[in-house]
């Protein structure tokens, strides 16, 4: 898996993460199809959102920077929302990795993009692949 | 898709990568830590965290002799997110062989 060097200057990606953060979901708040279901979870209020980016952006920093900043249950937190479905994680990721390009440099870019595909494919997974088969194994028929 | 604990950390329990897995996947018994697989996103910060390069993807080959072991394991032991003291001859038990069957059941204390 591509790794950030260590030489990377720290500060200067986290600096980075907040401008990719708040400019992927400034687009995912427009976006007619991710937008609604963002709209339902935190409404439009300007505190939730600004709340909503520190924590991805403690997110990113403890995914890519291994900051430890972020310790959450994304699969409970996505399990809440009522209007999920499986193609609205290709969008959020082509939505993501156009962010990525235009605001990383190309290494960098590399390096969220493959994150964000493995936690996407994992997230997709989990809820519309294994949670479903556990749930009809307890489920009456 | 997870990551999954396997053999060296036997006896090593180093617990680094408690701390910066984001969603507090670790499951930790009396010798060894295991990742529960329904909970891990698979983001991968804790394998360059491991000092004894115990977690890997269960892409590679030597994840399926462990995956099951942390599946059950994981729901049986205590959650771990706090790095504890390692055992003090944690280094000496780094990389040695055969350290299956040195593996304990019983919980993290």
């Amino acid at each position: 898996m591509a790794e950030l060097q260590a030489e990377a200057p720290y500060a200067a990606v986290e600096d980075s993460i907040r401008q990719l953060v708040d400019l992927f979901y400034a687009r995912v708040r427009q976006d007619p199809q991710l937008g609604p279901v963002f709209a339902g979870a935190l409404g439009e209020s300007e505190a939730a959102w600004a709340q909503h980016l520190a924590r991805l952006s403690d997110f990113w920093s403890s995914v890519v920077l291994r900051s430890g900043r972020y310790h959450g249950d994304p699969f409970s937190t996505h399990l809440r929302l009522p209007d999920l479905e499986p193609a609205m994680f290709d969008r959020w990721l082509a939505l993501w990795g156009e962010t990525c390009t235009e605001v990383l440099d190309p290494e960098l870019a590399d390096i969220f993009r493959d994150r964000a595909d493995r936690i996407a494919r994992s997230l997709r997974m989990g809820l519309f692949e294994r949670l479903p088969a556990k749930l009809s194994k307890v489920s009456p028929p | 898709m997870t990551y999954v604990v396997t053999e060296n950390c036997i006896k090593c329990k180093y617990m680094d990568c408690v701390e910066v897995c984001p969603v507090d996947c670790f499951y930790a018994g009396e010798n060894m830590l295991v990742i529960h697989p329904d909970e891990c996103i698979d983001c991968g910060v804790c394998e360059p965290e491991c000092p004894a390069e115990a977690i890997v993807p269960d892409s590679d080959a030597t994840a399926n002799a462990w995956l099951e072991r942390n599946r059950t394991y994981a729901s049986q032991w205590p959650n771990l997110t706090r790095k504890g003291e390692p055992p003090p001859d944690a280094d000496e038990w780094k990389d040695k062989p055969g350290k299956e069957a040195l593996f304990s059941p019983e919980p993290h204390k």
